[in-house]
């Protein structure tokens, strides 16, 4: 929940900025470009300049006056007239020659100070000082604008810098106070959804309002929770339903396969029968014995694969479960072809960790059968257990055929073979040591196969031990 | 032995075959009285009527499951049950436990795993019946908790009592020594493995001709041992 809120936040604050620079950048730009366009267009001479020009270019020679050539003929260039007004009499003692005819001869103050504001006859004017008088120069209609300012308060100009500043905070904050005003729902919408697709990924159910600007998103998170969540219960119910097929399928074999293992082991004890017949009988019930283990590994490693296995952890004695198993084993060899020896250190008796009894004897006992199955023959079974600091390691080794380089290799690496698309002969081969790597691994712990110094195939069960 | 072998055995399984084959694995190791049942209803009847001294029910009947006959037949008398059941499931096994089996097997089965589970229970329930056990050189009475050598009554401690009879009700198999050391010492015997063997000690002096040499109690290396019963 923090999280997504954190990176909201940031997002806003991010985008935020990227607003409140831009209008900067703008403002700037703007001003620039203005600025560029004013001189640009400002670039000939401003008319006050002419007029001023003109006064000093005024020349009295004899109680006339004349303009200096150079100035008649800017003055043709802008289209422009002038008059020269008389300081004490106001009378206009000269004039250029292009004088629009309603341009009046007299000015009273009044007019003076109207022109020099404003327009004469919508002429605008300018004023320029010369010796004798005021020379006023009218330029074409619509030529200038002018507009002379009625005056400040001085006040407001001494304030401008702050007024200024406090305008450049008032319109950050307007900015501000619009931004949050028009993202607040769109904030609010996007909360929910952040947060609904970061529990996406966990499989959990996802419910996300569908209100706000983001409604439309919010019911496609939901949409796609639901079918994820669909998806996996079709999933869990496909492996619910193998799982259960086969604890099914191996629950009605076991009756039919416990009458011919009964019939089988009462034929066995037998004593009327010749030799030949007793080594087939031998041949069935052996079998029969391998289907049963088939069906009971069968069961458990699907279980185990799809975890509806409960792993019940106590605190046990891996050195009790390891006799038990041996035990069990030495009471049902019936010929004592697999003699099984309990090659642990005698001060070894106690090595309790944490496991599931019932599963763990599982494992040994199915890797004491993956002897007596690779070894027809017979061979002598290997037992031991090694407490380290911190692990534990219970060994089943044999003295039989063994196996080579390549095949310890393929064992220790060979993937689940529920999970390889090899569907070719090595099925079989590992269904016992499958489901050993799983018991073992659900401890949190390792199997390891390599060659025993007894001549035969040693894997070991590497436990650790919690403190 | 004699005495177990003719105990009333009430057989309850849904699969007539089944039965007939149980039937004839009890039958091939001497035991001669068997009823049988193939539902709960009948199995409840042939109980009322027959009063069983040893019962090996099926989990799954048709009317009803094995659980729950066992309650009732719990209701009527007590007796030691076997269940013999296709479902071998671990939660299936407390349940069976847990409602007051003594022993639960899972099919398929060989006949003699089947016989020494009936045997092994028969005889902790109905130890006190007959007391007298031949060994090799002695007889153990365990009524008297005491060893007839040579017509010479050698009494036995309390511990020696209880590790005999662990033996005995496993006799001709091989017992581990943390379930002998759970026998003597309760839950979790970490640690009791010199003592067992002094006990080990003091009990072959009792029973054997030559303690040194055994051949009723012998020694499986590192994981047990294992008492021989002589049978008549």
């Amino acid at each position: 929940m923090k999280s997504e809120l954190k990176s909201i936040s940031k997002l806003s604050m991010r985008f935020l900025g990227l607003l409140m620079m831009s209008t900067v950048i703008l403002a700037v730009l703007n001003l620039l470009f203005i600025s560029i366009f004013a001189i640009k267009e400002g670039a000939g001479i401003s008319p006050w300049q002419v007029a001023k020009d003109s006064a000093e270019a005024i020349q009295q020679e004899n109680g006339s006056y004349t303009l200096s050539e150079e100035m008649k003929v800017k003055l043709k260039e802008e289209q422009a007239w002038a008059v020269l007004i008389d300081d004490t009499s106001g009378k206009v003692i000269w004039n250029s020659d292009d004088l629009p005819e309603n341009i009046p001869k007299e000015y009273t103050l009044s007019d003076i100070a109207s022109l020099t504001r404003g327009y004469m006859d919508g002429y605008p004017t300018f004023t320029g000082e010369a010796e004798d008088g005021l020379i006023v120069v009218g330029f074409p209609k619509d030529s200038y604008w002018k507009y002379m300012q009625p005056g400040w308060d001085y006040q407001f100009i001494k304030n401008i810098p702050i007024t200024l500043l406090i305008l450049v905070i008032c319109n950050i904050a307007l900015i501000f106070i619009i931004y949050m005003a028009t993202n607040y729902k769109f904030l609010k919408s996007v909360g929910p959804i952040v947060e609904g697709i970061q529990y996406l990924p966990k499989k959990e159910m996802v419910n996300v309002k569908e209100k706000g600007a983001l409604s439309e998103l919010a019911a496609n998170i939901n949409q796609t929770s639901a079918i994820l969540q669909s998806q996996q219960r079709m999933l869990k119910r496909k492996e619910e339903a193998r799982s259960n097929w086969i604890a099914g399928v191996s629950h009605d074999i076991r009756t039919p396969l416990s009458m011919v293992m009964g019939y089988v082991g009462q034929l066995e004890e037998e004593d009327k029968l010749d030799q030949e017949s007793r080594q087939k009988i031998t041949v069935i019930r052996k079998q029969s014995e391998k289907m049963k283990q088939l069906i009971d590994d069968l069961n458990l490693a699907s279980k185990l694969e799809y975890n509806m296995q409960p792993i019940h952890l106590k605190d046990e004695n891996l050195v009790a479960a390891v006799r038990e198993v041996a035990v069990e084993f030495m009471n049902i060899d019936l010929e004592g072809k697999y003699p099984v020896e309990w090659t642990a250190d005698e001060q070894v008796s106690v090595c309790v960790i944490p496991a599931d009894k019932s599963l763990l004897k599982r494992a040994i006992s199915n890797l004491i059968q993956n002897c007596m199955n690779h070894n027809e023959d017979g061979c002598t079974i290997y037992l031991s257990i090694d407490i380290g600091e911190s692990k534990c390691v219970i060994s089943v080794e044999d003295n039989g055929i063994g196996a080579t380089k390549e095949q310890i290799q393929h064992l220790n690496n060979t993937p689940h073979y529920m999970l390889g698309s090899n569907s070719s002969g090595e099925l079989r081969h590992g269904l016992g040591l499958l489901i050993v790597k799983q018991i073992i691994s659900s401890h949190g712990g390792e199997v390891v196969i390599e060659q025993s110094h007894y001549g035969g195939l040693a894997v070991r069960m590497v436990l650790p031990i919690a403190e | 032995m004699d005495y177990i072998k003719q105990k009333r055995i009430l057989l309850v399984d849904d699969e007539a075959a089944l039965l007939e084959m149980v039937i004839s694995i009890l039958k091939n190791n001497g035991f001669q009285h068997i009823r049988t049942a193939e539902t709960m209803k009948e199995a409840i009847t042939v109980a009322n009527d027959y009063k069983p001294e040893f019962a090996i029910l099926d989990v799954m009947l048709p009317d009803g499951d094995g659980f729950a006959l066992l309650k009732h037949l719990r209701e009527m008398a007590d007796y030691p049950v076997l269940f013999l059941t296709a479902r071998g499931e671990d939660e299936d096994k407390f349940a069976g436990f847990d409602s007051g089996a003594d022993d639960y097997l899972v099919k398929p089965f060989l006949p003699k795993e089947l016989i020494f589970r009936i045997m092994a229970i028969l005889r902790r329930s109905y130890k006190g019946e007959n007391p007298k056990v031949n060994l090799n050189h002695c007889e153990i009475d365990f009524e008297r908790a005491a060893v007839v050598k040579e017509g010479e009554d050698i009494p036995l401690t309390a511990k020696e009592f209880e590790l005999l009879s662990a033996l005995y009700r496993q006799a001709g198999r091989i017992v581990t020594i943390d379930a002998l050391c759970e026998a003597a010492w309760g839950e979790n015997p970490f640690g009791y493995e010199n003592s067992l063997m002094a006990h080990i000690r003091r009990i072959r002096e009792k029973i054997e001709e030559n303690p040194s040499k055994p051949v009723s109690l012998l020694t499986v290396k590192g994981l047990g041992y294992k008492l021989i019963v002589e049978e008549h």
